[in-house]
């Protein structure tokens, strides 16, 4: 919202105050001013010019020649296209090298045949209105030379006022609500709303029947009144500038104060032309029926744009049908025009929840329904209908109120009061509230404090009308009054007065931490974070549509409707486009997914068993690697878990191939690592490599028998269920060790653990490690068989072993391996 | 006789100053001084010689032999230490030449943000706690005393599930999560994601990264929130930074603040970050209202609490100048690989 501060000034004297210390207190107390800015800049290079001469122009009927003088001397010829110049006429002059308000700059030119160095200027040129027929007449007291601004009051400060922070306070949307802020903060006088004003609205007379029995009290209140004799003209200039500085064009009369006391009290009203609303019947009288539409109903707004309306959009009908949608805009064929003579004007209060619902649904958002929603003081109504027919005894004099305000509602404010305790306040505060600081803050701003007979410093506040709609209901919003307005810069800071202990660690949150820093700091991985979305496209390629998944009714985009349920297709999308600069891809990232098909938090609310999905946490990695001679990555990723899975003391897990694959892995080559056994064991996690078709899918190509895409899932929630296997020291051997290398040959199907069982079972005594270091398939090897590598490291804590031991043990794997069914070599 | 032995001498070391490195140096001294060496011949024709002549003529050739083995350790230390300083000269040498690139990996800016701000907030006595992304819309709004006839409920911006639940929009609902868990005095934090149905651009995102505050006690004030927010703002944007609080509004705290630091950019200066106010709006806050406490099954007359939320993303955009909000989100490295210290 725009503030005027000669708008505000108005009802307050604030000429000692600089605009910025206006805007810095408004700020610090009130609502935040985003900015400050002066109005009227632009019209500084025109000056009052005086037209010394006026002709005809030789050449053309429609045009003057004139000779305009500015005060200096100097005098211009100036040739001029309007019909109301005369000689001696002050009038607004531009000189050939200055610009307009608009910003278009005036040249020096020839205008059929004719020099002309500047021009006079109509109210449209100079962004005063749309009048361009002729030019503008100043008072002829005006001294020519003299800068426009200083002639006309149009020079003024406009504040621009964030609308968030403004949303709860209905009082706000109008500048009389800023000018009792300002009033309180500066402890100024506040003049009434209605000061100066001659009130004259008629005990009798004509006055239109209003019936708002139907609206179910979503109308709260409806003033209603006719005038006559109105003539449709400009409003005056005080009017129009002031509307002017806060970015509003006028227009005429009715509807230019209907806006000024929009902007001026918050109050939307609505001028229709009397003679426009329909009577009933052919021999009534025109009539006002406030109702909600009904099904299928429809009307065309002022906008010119025919709106299908439901049940549950309130309209303001005449004898006939709809003539406007109550509270966000009226119909188009009721509106005033240049040939209006009597107006009904309506000044009403609807409900906000309904307002705001017709407005939302419509996709329909008008200066009245963003006020109407935010829950208007009703007994404004009233005021602004009183000071709407005061003001038009000035805007056209010849205009009455023809009879009484039509009140169906006759609402009135039936009082509300809250408690308040100053030690309460002094409490949630931090600063000595006493009665002295909690009446010299709050009644400035229209509340009343009663004192209890029962405790000294606690009251019973009464809430003023224009706070009781629902900003202020309890004793924290009175709290919140005292607080704002003493000034939050001025509490002193205070250290909580909390017991020394230390926080409570949730394993859970901490473990994640150690992991992501495992990932990245040894593992040279990057940590991309994705969304919780999984977009339809990366679905259908990765052939996951006829999964669960829970559905966002209302997504972003259509495509993005899915909340994953893993956290591994969309980073096994994030692959390609990297892939493509880059020979080798780690990527790893830890999030939730959602599985629809298992319950997962449940909770009683209203009697009812409500529930969440099943959320599971995890941790994903890509190892990518388009090398061409890369080998495959799965083994160096496999490496990466086992390293996690050891660095987070859950090294003890079984390696099963992985039944059950998710689609994305290549099913034959997944490994899973199991806790438990039997029903109760459990997958942990899961490595191998990424199917090859999932690969096609998603664009990523290898070179032929070469590199390829790994990627490994660990569910974390199962993940720390294991039990951690504290750090086991093992003192550094004292007699040396004995390094001895096995090759053996061994059936493709014969697994590693098996091989690895029995060099371990051979020498259970000696042996101190065994580790796998190349395996071997292919080319040059029986067939149906492979070959592994092992480095077996002998040692005893008693003496330093013969070669005789050694050959003990060479000898029992060779029999040990035999029996597996493979073949010790050399 | 004499004569052969002063000729061999000048042989021996014209060939020892011409040797030009430490090998040619070891094949000279070896065919003078070697077992097969000439003045080792001569030494074993001494036996040929007469007793008289012999005397003389061995004592000539040690002589000979001696100055010889010093000549040729005079000239070895003179070529080793000509090698060594070859060794040592830098010819071809670049010091402007990179290492050998490491594959290092780097947390997300978010996760970074997270760490440092869990470890200053846990430093000051705050558990970390975490709360589901698919939220009842009990604790998301409700319990936060933001009733279902509310603006903020109606409009488009929550994500509303099929199932009837939603995904929180902010990270809010831990509040009353924790109050019912956890019995006060206590104070939390909870980063996490959360999710508005806005129309993504540059500086808009339909998910992003919160971090919720909330400290419960018998007689938590407005000074207490502005000191704890002073400490850690300062420890978070390491700089001595001013705040301000003015009001603001959430339903959920009574009264409601907005904080604003000091333009960490300009400090006090007025920029296009501050949008020249010198100021910039890094928090809401505010005093627990009374029904969320009640929702978390406290008495607002027992206990009293402030809470605040904190963006994420825009502090990491502020502290790294981001200006895209939307680089966040997706795996491109060249994004991911610049986050090599926080």
């Amino acid at each position: 919202m725009q503030l005027s501060l000669n708008w505000v000034s108005r009802y307050i004297d604030l000429t000692d105050l600089s605009p910025e210390r206006i805007a810095r207190d408004l700020t610090m107390s009130t609502a935040e001013i985003e900015a400050v800015e002066s109005f009227g800049d632009a019209l500084s290079s025109i000056v009052v010019g005086h037209v010394d001469e006026c002709g005809p122009h030789p050449a053309a009927d429609k045009l003057s020649m004139t000779r305009v003088s500015d005060g200096s001397g100097e005098s211009y010829p100036v040739v001029c296209g309007a019909s109301n110049v005369r000689q001696g006429q002050k009038i607004a002059f531009v000189h050939a090298g200055s610009r307009l308000p608009d910003g278009t700059k005036i040249k020096r030119s020839k205008i059929r045949g004719e020099i002309s160095e500047g021009m006079i200027c109509s109210e449209r040129e100079l962004g005063f209105s749309d009048e361009h027929e002729g030019i503008l007449v100043l008072d002829p007291s005006a001294e020519p030379g003299t800068p426009l601004t200083e002639v006309l009051a149009v020079c003024d400060t406009v504040f621009e006022i964030d609308n968030k922070s403004i949303t709860h306070r209905p009082d706000l949307w109008g500048h009389y609500g800023f000018a009792r802020e300002l009033a309180a903060i500066y402890g100024r006088d506040l003049k009434p709303a209605l000061e100066g004003l001659e009130l004259s609205i008629p005990s009798k007379g004509e006055s239109l029947s209003v019936d708002i029995a139907a609206s179910f009290g979503a109308c709260v209140c409806y003033q209603g009144i006719v005038l006559r004799n109105v003539e449709i003209c400009p409003a005056p200039a005080w009017m129009r500038f002031l509307l002017l500085a806060i970015g509003q064009r006028p227009h005429n009369n009715i509807v230019d104060l209907t806006n000024f006391l929009l902007y001026d009290l918050g109050q939307p009203m609505h001028a229709f032309d009397l003679s426009r609303l329909r009577a009933g019947n052919e021999h009534g009288e025109p009539e006002i029926n406030v109702r909600f539409a009904q099904a299928g109903e429809c009307m065309t707004t002022l906008d010119g744009v025919l709106r299908e309306l439901i049940e549950k959009d309130l309209l303001i009908c005449d004898g006939q049908g709809p003539v406007a949608l109550a509270g966000v805009m009226g119909g188009d064929g009721s509106m005033v025009d240049a040939g209006t003579t009597s107006v009904f004007l309506e000044s009403a209060n609807f409900d906000a929840a309904t307002i705001r619902r017709t407005s939302m649904r419509l996709g329909l958002r008008s200066e009245s329904s963003a006020r109407f929603e935010k829950s208007l003081d009703p007994a404004m109504a009233e005021t602004a209908a009183k000071k709407f027919v005061a003001l038009m005894a000035e805007l056209s004099p010849g205009s009455r109120a023809s009879g009484p305000m039509s009140d169906p509602a006759s609402w009135g404010f039936a009082g509300m009061s809250v408690p308040l305790r100053c030690d309460r306040a002094t409490r949630l505060l931090g600063v000595d509230v006493d009665e002295k600081m909690a009446r010299g803050l709050l009644e400035p701003l229209g509340f009343v404090l009663h004192a209890s007979l029962e405790a000294a410093g606690e009251f019973s506040v009464d809430i003023p009308s224009w706070r009781a709609t629902k900003d202020v209901s309890i004793e924290e919003d009175l709290i919140e009054e005292l607080g704002r307005l003493h000034g939050y810069d001025n509490i002193v800071p205070v250290a909580p007065l909390a017991p020394a202990r230390v926080p409570v660690r949730d394993p859970e949150l901490w473990e994640v931490r150690g992991l992501r820093n495992i990932l990245a700091g040894d593992l040279g991985m990057l940590e991309a974070y994705n969304y919780s979305f999984l977009r339809d496209d990366l679905c259908e390629r990765m052939g996951l549509v006829d999964l669960p998944y829970v559905l966002v009714t209302n997504a972003i985009a259509s495509h993005m409707s899915r909340v994953r349920r893993d956290v591994m297709p969309g980073l096994l999308g994030c692959i390609d486009d990297n892939l493509r600069r880059d020979e080798r891809v780690a990527l790893f990232e830890i999030g939730k997914g959602y599985q629809p098909e298992s319950v997962g938090e449940e909770k009683a609310l209203g009697g009812k068993i409500v529930c969440l999905p099943k959320e599971v946490l995890q941790a994903v990695a890509v190892l990518a690697d388009r090398g061409a001679k890369a080998a495959h990555p799965y083994s160096e990723l496999r490496g990466q878990l086992e390293h996690i899975l050891r660095r987070m003391g859950r090294s003890g897990l079984r390696t099963l191939q992985m039944e059950n694959a998710p689609g994305w892995m290549h099913f034959g080559r997944t490994a899973a690592f199991v806790h438990g056994e039997g029903a109760r064991a459990t997958v942990v996690a899961y490595v191998g490599e990424v199917h090859p078709g999932i690969c096609d899918a998603l664009d990523l190509e290898f070179a032929k028998d070469a590199g390829g895409v790994a990627a490994f899932c660990i569910d974390l929630r199962a993940l720390l269920a294991v039990p951690v296997a504290g750090l086991s020291y093992c003192a550094v051997p004292k007699f040396p060790e004995q390094p001895v290398d096995l090759a053996i040959l061994a059936p493709l199907d014969l697994q590693v653990a098996q091989i690895e069982a029995a060099l371990h079972a051979a020498g259970p005594k000696i042996v101190r490690a065994v580790s796998l270091f190349e395996v071997y398939r292919g080319k040059g090897l029986p067939a149906g068989r492979k070959s592994l590598n092992f480095t077996v490291t002998l040692g005893s804590d008693k003496r330093t072993l013969k070669s005789e031991d050694e050959e003990k043990y060479i000898q029992r794997v060779r029999l040990a391996v035999q029996e597996l069914g493979g073949e010790l070599r050399g | 006789m004499f004569q052969g032995l002063e000729e061999l001498r000048t042989r021996a070391e014209s060939a020892i100053a011409e040797a030009k490195d430490t090998t040619q140096l070891v094949a000279c001294e070896r065919s003078f001084l070697g077992k097969k060496g000439e003045l080792t011949e001569q030494l074993r024709g001494l036996g040929k010689l007469s007793a008289e002549e012999r005397p003389a003529f061995g004592a000539a050739i040690n002589q000979l032999k001696l100055a010889l083995t010093e000549r040729f350790e005079t000239r070895r230390a003179e070529l080793e230490a000509g090698e060594l300083r070859r060794k040592l000269t830098g010819r071809g040498f670049d010091p402007t030449e990179p290492g050998r690139a490491v594959h290092a990996g780097y947390l997300h800016p978010i996760s970074q943000i997270t760490h440092e701000l869990v470890d200053v907030f846990t430093s000051m006595g705050f558990t970390w706690l975490d709360g589901p992304d698919l939220e009842f819309e009990y604790y998301n709004f409700d319990a936060l005393n933001i009733p279902s006839d509310h603006p903020a409920r109606e409009s488009q911006d929550t994500f509303w599930l099929s199932d009837g639940n939603l995904m929180r929009t902010h990270t809010s609902p831990v509040q009353v999560r924790a109050m019912e868990k956890t019995k006060p005095p206590f104070a939390a934090i909870v980063p996490g994601r959360c999710f508005r149905n806005e129309a993504v651009d540059a500086s808009h995102e339909h998910s992003f990264y919160q971090m919720e505050g909330l400290m419960v006690d018998r007689d938590i004030s407005v000074a207490n929130l502005i000191h704890c927010m002073k400490t850690c703002l300062r420890e978070i944007l390491k700089d001595e930074v001013e705040i301000r609080l003015r009001p603001g509004f959430f339903p959920f705290v009574e009264p409601g603040f907005e904080l604003d630091v000091t333009c960490p950019f300009c400090r006090g200066q007025g920029c296009s970050v501050c949008k020249k106010s010198t100021w910039i709006e890094i928090m809401p806050c505010g005093m627990v209202h009374p029904n969320v406490l009640k929702a978390g099954g406290l008495d607002p007359e027992e206990w009293t609490g402030f809470a605040f939320g904190l963006g994420l993303q825009r502090l990491a955009m502020l502290r790294y100048g981001i200006n895209d909000i939307r680089d966040f989100t997706g795996g491109d490295t060249r994004f991911l690989r610049q986050f090599v210290r926080s």
